[in-house]
C-alpha cells in the first residue's frame, strides 16, 4: 500500500527547524502546519490537507547562480525546490554544494523528465536514481508534470500536453502507480503551461486533474501561473480552474513571471509575478488553507535578495479580501518578442581555471 | 479525414513530435511522411487534431512548441561551447548544430548529455569537406569544441575530492629498483588532449572576455584534472602527454617513459626534468595511489 503521509510530517531535521525561525518572516506562523488530524472538508473524505505534507512556507527554485550566495549568507529562506535533473547524475559542484544546502535548509525535489504522460515505457533506471537522489537529500516531496516529453525513445526536453480523454487517464494513472511504488512515496504532479488543446479531449484539465489525483491517490503541485498562461491560451476561466481542482490535494503551488506575446502567453519564468496571478494565487490559497508556496525564475535570474523579496510578496496575498478577478486578457501594451522560449532548461556552467 | 476518436493517444504523440521537430517547421512537419505514418492530414485540417482557441489558428498553435524546440536545445548548446559558439560566431554555429540535433536528437532524460556526439559530429563534417591531413583551420574550432566538452564532462563527473590521493611523499619513497615496476593509478577525473591548435590560451583569453584572435596551427597537448570541484588545466610537451598516457593505459612508470623517449629531442633535459614533472603531477592530484606489484 502506498503512503498516504511522507515522513515529513512525523521527522524534520531540528536544524532546519532552527533555520527557518529567525528573521523568516514568519511564514510558519501564518500558515498551520501539517498534522495528521489536519483533514480538508468538502469532498475530502478522510484525505488529510496536503496528502499530510507539511506547510513549509515560502521558498525559492535553486539555481547555480545563487549557489555561492546562499553557502555564504545563509538566507532565510523557508525551503528550496532543486530540479532533480541537475543533481541525479551530478558527481561535481552542484551536487557537492546542494549536500551543503540540503544540511540547512528543506529540500523538495521537482523533474522536468518523468514524462508521466508518454507512451513510451517508463524509464526505470531514471526513477531509481529519482529515488536515490530524494533519498539521500531528505526530500519532502518528490513532483513532476502533467506532460509528456518526448515518445520513440526521443526527448524532446518540453512539457508536452496530453489529449484530456478516458483513454489517457487511465495510461496516466496507471504509470503515476508504478512510479509511487518504485519512489515508495505518492507523486506530486503540476499543471504545465499549454499552447495547443486536442480534439481527442473529452474532458476540461481540471476534470481530468481532478480525477487522476483521485484514482492514482497522488498529489498537485498547482501552478497558479500555470493556470493563467493556460486561461489565455485557451480561453477559459482560470478562477472557475482553481475552484474546480481539489484542494486537499494541493499540496504546493508555484508562481512564476510569463511572458506576454500579444494574444497568447509563453511560460518563460523570467520576470515578477504579474497582478492577475496574485489575484489567482489568493484565491488559491484561500480554498486550499495555505501551502508550500514556491516562486520559480529561471531565465534573466536576479540577485537572490530581489527573487527572495518576489516569493516573500505572497504574504500580502493571503487572507485578504478578493477582489473581483480581472479577466485572464493579454494587456495589449506589452510587446510581443518572438524570441520567447518556455521552460524548462536547465544546464549548470562549469567553474574552470 | 478520420474521425477525431480514431487518434490514440500513441499516434497524438507521435505525430506531434514529428510536427514540432521538423527543422522547416510545423507545416513541413505535418506534411512529413512521418506525421502522415501516424495522423493522414495536411495543414489545413489541422483542426481536426489541434483545436484553434480564440486567437489563434491551431498551426499558430502548434509553432509555439515547434519554435521553442530547436530555440531550447541550440540555447543550451551554445551554454556547453560558449568558445566554440564566439569563434565560429552564433549563425554558423547554429547551422552546425541544427544539422546535429537532427542528426543526434537526444535520447536522454537529462540535457548533460545533449552533447555526446557534438565533437565527432564536427570531425565528420570536416572529413567531409575534404579537411585531413595537416592541421586545417576547421581544426581549430575542433580542437575548441573538445577542449570545451571535456572540461564540462570533468566539471561534473567523478571526482576524488573525498579521497586521499597519491602524495608526494609516497612518490619520494619509491625506491630505484622498484619505480620501473610501479604503476601509478590515474585518477578517475584525469584527462589528455593531444591537440592541433594550443586552444587552451585561446580559452583562458576568452573566459577572460579578451577577445582573442584565433591561434596559428601548433600541437599542443593538455593534462586536465579537477580538484576541489575547479577543473584544472596544465600545458605539457608532447613527450609528456605520451608519458602520461601510457600511465593511462596502465604501463608501469619504465614502459611508459621508454614510450615517451621516443617522442624527445633532447634525452639530458627529458631527464633533468622528468623526476620534477613527476613531482608536480603528484602535487596536482594526477595518481590515486601506486602499486608496486611482486616483480617491484
Amino acid at each position: 500500500m502506498r503512503p498516504k503521509c511522507s515522513r515529513a510530517d512525523t521527522v524534520v531535521n531540528p536544524l532546519k527547524k532552527l533555520m527557518n525561525i529567525p528573521g523568516t518572516g514568519g511564514a510558519r506562523d501564518i500558515f498551520h502546519t501539517g498534522c495528521p488530524q489536519d483533514f480538508c472538508g468538502q469532498n475530502a473524505g478522510m484525505i488529510a490537507r496536503r496528502l499530510g505534507h507539511e506547510n513549509l512556507g515560502l521558498g525559492v527554485g535553486l539555481r547555480t547562480v545563487h549557489f555561492s550566495h546562499i553557502l555564504k549568507n545563509n538566507p532565510p529562506v523557508d525551503w528550496f525546490e532543486i530540479i532533480s535533473e541537475n543533481f541525479m547524475d551530478s558527481r561535481g559542484r552542484p551536487r557537492y554544494v546542494l549536500d551543503q544546502i540540503a544540511e540547512r535548509y528543506q529540500i523538495v525535489m521537482h523533474g522536468v523528465s518523468l514524462s508521466i504522460g508518454s507512451t513510451d515505457p517508463l524509464n526505470r533506471e531514471y526513477l531509481q536514481k529519482l529515488k536515490q537522489l530524494a533519498d539521500e537529500v531528505n526530500a519532502f516531496w518528490v513532483s513532476d508534470h502533467l506532460c509528456w516529453t518526448g515518445v520513440a525513445t526521443r526527448n524532446s526536453h518540453d512539457l508536452l500536453p496530453v489529449p484530456f480523454n478516458e483513454d489517457t487517464l487511465r495510461h496516466v494513472v496507471s504509470r503515476i502507480r508504478i512510479v509511487q511504488d518504485i519512489l515508495e512515496r505518492p507523486l506530486v504532479l503540476e499543471n504545465p503551461s499549454s499552447y495547443v488543446t486536442f480534439a481527442a479531449s473529452t474532458m476540461s484539465e481540471w476534470e481530468f486533474i481532478t480525477r487522476m489525483a483521485a484514482e492514482a491517490d497522488c498529489g498537485i503541485l498547482l501552478d497558479v501561473n500555470n493556470v493563467y498562461v493556460s486561461s489565455v491560451n485557451h480561453d477559459f476561466d482560470p478562477e472557475h480552474y482553481i475552484r474546480s481542482v481539489p484542494h486537499e490535494r494541493v499540496v504546493q503551488f508555484h508562481l512564476a513571471g510569463h511572458t506576454n506575446m500579444g494574444n497568447y502567453c509563453i511560460d518563460t519564468h523570467d520576470g515578477r509575478v504579474i497582478d492577475p496571478v496574485w489575484k489567482l494565487y489568493q484565491l488559491a490559497h484561500e480554498l486550499t488553507g495555505g501551502v508550500s508556496t514556491l516562486l520559480e525564475w529561471d531565465a534573466r535570474i536576479p540577485p537572490f535578495e530581489e527573487l527572495h523579496a518576489e516569493v516573500l510578496q505572497a504574504r500580502h496575498h493571503m487572507g485578504g479580501q478578493l477582489d473581483h478577478l480581472p479577466p485572464p486578457v493579454a494587456a495589449p501594451d506589452t510587446p510581443a518578442d518572438g524570441s520567447a522560449v518556455p521552460h524548462p532548461l536547465h544546464y549548470v556552467l562549469p567553474d574552470v581555471r | 479525414m478520420p474521425h477525431k476518436a480514431d487518434y490514440d493517444l500513441v499516434n497524438i504523440q507521435r505525430w506531434m513530435q514529428s510536427v514540432i521537430t521538423h527543422p522547416l517547421g510545423v507545416q513541413a512537419g505535418i506534411e512529413s511522411p512521418a506525421a502522415q505514418d501516424e495522423i493522414c492530414v495536411q495543414p489545413e485540417q489541422v483542426e481536426g487534431v489541434i483545436c484553434p482557441s480564440r486567437n489563434r489558428t491551431s498551426i499558430q498553435r502548434l509553432e509555439v512548441y515547434g519554435n521553442a524546440y530547436f530555440a531550447r536545445l541550440l540555447e543550451c548548446m551554445r551554454e556547453f561551447f560558449p568558445a566554440t559558439a564566439d569563434a565560429l560566431g552564433v549563425d554558423v554555429f547554429d547551422q552546425f548544430t541544427l544539422e546535429y540535433l537532427q542528426r543526434h536528437p537526444s535520447q536522454s532524460y537529462t540535457l548533460g548529455h545533449l552533447a555526446d556526439h557534438f565533437v565527432s559530429f564536427l570531425e565528420t563534417s570536416g572529413e567531409q569537406a575534404g579537411e585531413t591531413g595537416a592541421a586545417h583551420w576547421s581544426d581549430f574550432f575542433i580542437d575548441l569544441a573538445r577542449l570545451e566538452w571535456t572540461i564540462d564532462q570533468i566539471f561534473d563527473g567523478p571526482g576524488v575530492e573525498n579521497d586521499t590521493l597519491m602524495s608526494t611523499d609516497q612518490l619520494a619513497e619509491i625506491g630505484p629498483d622498484r619505480w620501473p615496476h610501479a604503476r601509478l593509478i590515474p585518477v578517475v577525473c584525469l584527462r589528455l588532449l593531444s591537440l592541433k591548435f594550443p586552444v587552451s590560451n585561446y580559452y583562458t583569453a576568452f573566459r577572460r572576455q579578451q577577445k582573442p584572435a584565433i591561434p596559428t596551427a601548433a600541437p599542443s597537448y593538455l593534462a586536465l584534472t579537477r580538484k576541489d570541484y575547479i577543473v584544472r588545466r596544465f600545458t605539457i610537451n608532447e613527450p609528456q602527454f605520451t608519458l602520461l598516457r601510457a600511465l593511462v593505459r596502465g604501463e608501469p612508470v619504465g614502459a611508459a617513459i621508454e614510450c615517451a623517449v621516443e617522442k624527445v629531442d633532447d634525452l639530458d633535459h627529458f631527464a633533468e626534468t622528468l623526476q620534477s614533472s613527476f613531482k608536480l603531477w603528484a602535487s596536482q592530484g594526477f595518481f590515486q595511489r601506486v602499486e608496486l606489484t611482486q616483480n617491484s
